[in-house]
């Protein structure tokens, strides 16, 4: 797949996240015990056999350059192709807010005429899955379709009032594209994941700039679906997938971690999810220790009881604490005779002695980055 | 011509390390893991980055592979630079000559175009056979001080365990004296780690002399310092007092990984101002299952555990099956641990598979080894002190 460039989107709108996304785009919210969203989509391209990765950023881009860094983690840091970090910029006629992701490439024309590539994969940072799309790139490449969407028949992908909806006919053609529907009409929900030749969305970026267009599917694709102007082919994704567009779903999704089917179907042996490395030590189990259901990040101290959570890198949890469904990004420090449960704490964030919080399972407290309490 | 460096580290990473039995089968000894994520090469690698040394030239002989993949480019060392870094120096064929690295000071010799590249004023050298954390930075200040032609780094050592160890009697203001190679009555408790610095053109000239001389066996401890110090060469002991490990054997490598289980640690790998680093194998975190435990324990990623695990440590993508019992053991990456068996005061090498209810190792006694890749059918017994390859 070297003869395909990966061009990832960042600006999707994040106020869903609540205080998670306060200060980081939603590519950067950190998950799964070590990682960030971004880090599977990049290394799902990487993993495919592509060389070539521009990621496009909006606002609160900080965390996300930051932890992309030269690209080295992803392999990604190579003389001709590599990592291309895509930042907003002003000039005449760039008023560097996107308003969609048609703005974002317009934006970027240049870096898409310069790469070598003849096609490109898009993709956005709201839906977390372990792809590779070498499968996906073969079966554009045999059916000679114009552009090539990814879709699941995951009901959980669903929901109301929002979403990409495709109806797909029994040869993989896809008949009308849906948006944002109060109700779904199709099972198939589309994954924001598209490859076509690159002159192809040069010529489609240009053309809908011209027309004052902002969204590449529902302004675009969408119509010329409706009109076949153009071929546009499904391809199903089977494997297991996440939406990211809730606080609710951002817990479920890390707390689906800790069932061993579905955590070995996200991380596979010859898909390793590549991320920056802190270089901690492992994870220490002190004499006091309970731990149960639980995924525990290197560099953790545990004197404590944890269940059924999801403890990341340099979680001190002290002697005669508990914590119980939670989520406990980087650094944070449980002291003692802490309880918790049902929460979600972000980085750094430190519980003082016999603190006590504990919130409602359907919808969890959020403890925000550099909170005492 | 390289940009020039003031200071040059040579690592040797030849050795067999033949104490350490079926655990250096398939491996130089500096390979073996270490830790629950480290590998013994990674503390002198990491001391040299952190030490601000940046050109350094690891030697290899004895089954580089392991080695030379998991050192690779150098990045997580941050020796991957354009002006310097890591440079594997296997032995290679000059002319009509061509030889293997007939000692430690033979493999340096080997080497002298290597060095010379860089124009140093000062040689370090390192070996990979000990767990420490150390800034080579002070020694070679204290060296540029002292005038010297050459300072050994020095630790004091227990009195009874002396006479194991290359002995440096000092003398007024740590000019060594004299050297006694594994003395039967020690003078003084002072063992050479095995870190020298020597200034390059004093080496240079020894290494060539040594070379010459049919009868010299080529060594570092047995030729070159002797006979600098009977020539009367500026040779200064240089005191160390950190924690400093020799893990060459069996029991020695269990105990310096026991070692990491003490509260507060004797050698802190939690230190930021002095990382250790490793290369990072890319997995999930670890996840210990409802029925599994684990106490007074290091585990790391990739490590799934629905056993019992009490005072060991697991390295990257260990298995402990439900049922299973670990204690006081190293189990090293990726083995797995099948249901019931019970590991005890064990070293599992990398890949091994243990078949459901064995019994490994014993609760007193020596050590047991199961080696690299074996694969022990259920049921089997493996006494203390007992390696299996296979």
């Amino acid at each position: 797949m070297k003869n395909v460039m990966g061009v990832i989107y960042t600006g999707e709108k994040d106020s869903f996240l609540r205080e998670l996304t306060l200060l980081r785009a939603i590519a950067a919210v950190p998950v799964a015990g070590r990682y960030r969203v971004i880090d599977f989509i990049v290394s799902g391209m990487v993993n495919s056999g592509m060389r070539n990765v521009g990621v496009i950023m909006q606002k609160n881009y900080h965390s996300l350059m930051d932890h992309l860094g030269s690209g080295k983690e992803w392999d990604l840091h190579g003389k001709n192709d590599g990592l291309y970090i895509l930042p907003p910029f002003l000039t005449r006629d760039n008023v560097g807010v996107y308003s969609g992701s048609l703005d974002a490439l317009h934006s970027n024309m240049n870096y898409l005429k310069r790469s070598r590539q003849e096609y490109v994969l898009i993709a956005n940072s709201l839906i977390l899955f372990n792809p590779n799309y070498q499968d996906m790139f073969a079966r554009y490449m045999e059916s000679g379709c114009d552009v090539m969407m990814m879709y699941t028949k995951n009901p959980d992908m669903q929901r109301p009032e929002y979403g990409c909806y495709l109806d797909v006919d029994e040869n993989g053609v896809v008949t009308d594209i849906e948006i944002d529907p109060t109700k779904p009409r199709y099972e198939n929900t589309g994954m924001d994941v598209l490859i076509m030749r690159k002159d192809l969305l040069i010529d489609l970026v240009d053309r809908g700039a011209s027309h004052g267009y902002h969204e590449l599917v529902r302004d675009v694709l969408q119509r010329m679906t409706r009109d076949a102007a153009l071929t546009v082919h499904g391809y199903e994704y089977k494997d297991v997938c996440f939406r990211m567009d809730s606080v609710q779903s951002y817990f479920k999704f890390n707390l689906a971690m800790l069932d061993s089917k579905t955590r070995h179907e996200l991380f596979k042996d010859d898909r390793p999810v590549y991320t920056k490395v802190r270089d901690e030590m492992p994870a220490r189990y002190m004499d006091e220790a309970k731990i149960v259901n639980s995924m525990v990040a290197d560099g953790c101290i545990i004197n404590g009881t944890v269940e059924h959570s999801v403890l990341f890198r340099g979680v001190k949890i002290a002697k005669g604490a508990s914590v119980k469904n939670c989520i406990i990004m980087q650094d944070c420090v449980i002291e003692e005779g802490v309880h918790l449960e049902n929460c979600i704490l972000d980085k750094q964030a430190r519980i003082k002695r016999n603190g006590n919080l504990i919130g409602p399972s359907a919808y969890p407290i959020v403890i925000s980055k550099n909170m005492t309490i | 011509m390289m940009n020039k460096k003031q200071c040059v580290a040579m690592l040797l990473a030849g050795g067999q390390g033949s104490r350490l039995g079926i655990l250096t089968a398939d491996m130089a000894k500096p390979a073996v893991p270490y830790g629950g994520k480290y590998r013994i090469i990674d503390f002198p690698l990491s001391n040299c980055t952190n030490s601000a040394i940046d050109v350094v030239g690891v030697l290899t002989q004895y089954q580089p592979l392991e080695l030379n993949a998991y050192i690779g480019s150098g990045s997580p060392w941050d020796l991957d630079l354009a002006h310097g870094g890591v440079y594997v120096l296997p032995p290679y064929q000059k002319g009509k000559s061509g030889e293997w690295y007939s000692g430690t000071a033979n493999a340096i010799y080997q080497n002298l175009k290597f060095i010379e590249q860089f124009d140093p004023e000062y040689v370090l050298i390192l070996s990979g056979d000990h767990i420490y954390k150390m800034d080579y930075n002070a020694m070679l200040k204290f060296h540029i001080e002292k005038g010297a032609d050459c300072t050994i780094a020095v630790r004091e050592v227990p009195w009874e365990e002396a006479s194991r160890f290359g002995i440096m009697n000092t003398g007024e203001g740590s000019v060594i004296e004299e050297f006694e190679e594994k003395p039967a009555n020690p003078k003084s408790n002072k063992a050479s780690m095995g870190v020298y610095i020597f200034t390059w053109e004093k080496l240079r000239k020894y290494l060539t002399e040594d070379a010459a001389n049919p009868n010299s066996s080529n060594d570092f401890g047995k030729n070159i310092i002797p006979t600098m110090l009977n020539e009367g060469q500026r040779m200064y002991a240089y005191d160390f007092e950190g924690y400093w490990k020799d893990v060459g054997t069996i029991e020695s490598l269990w105990e310096a990984n026991m070692d990491l289980l003490e509260m507060p640690m004797p050698i802190d790998l939690y230190d930021k101002k002095w990382r250790i680093y490793s290369r990072n194998p890319g997995k999930a975190p670890h996840f210990v299952a409802e029925g599994g435990s684990a106490r007074n324990s290091l585990l790391t990623e990739g490590c799934e555990v629905y056993g019992r695990v009490e005072h060991s440590i697991l390295f990257a993508g260990v298995t402990v099956k439900e049922g299973a019992v670990v204690e006081d053991s190293v189990i090293m990456p990726g083995a797995v641990i099948e249901r019931g068996a019970v590991v005890r005061r064990a070293i599992i090498a990398e890949g091994a598979v243990i078949g459901a209810g064995s019994m490994i190792g014993e609760e007193t006694g020596n050590i047991a080894v199961v080696g690299q890749q074996a694969n022990l059918p259920a049921g089997s017994v493996v006494k203390a002190g007992e390696q299996r390859a296979e």
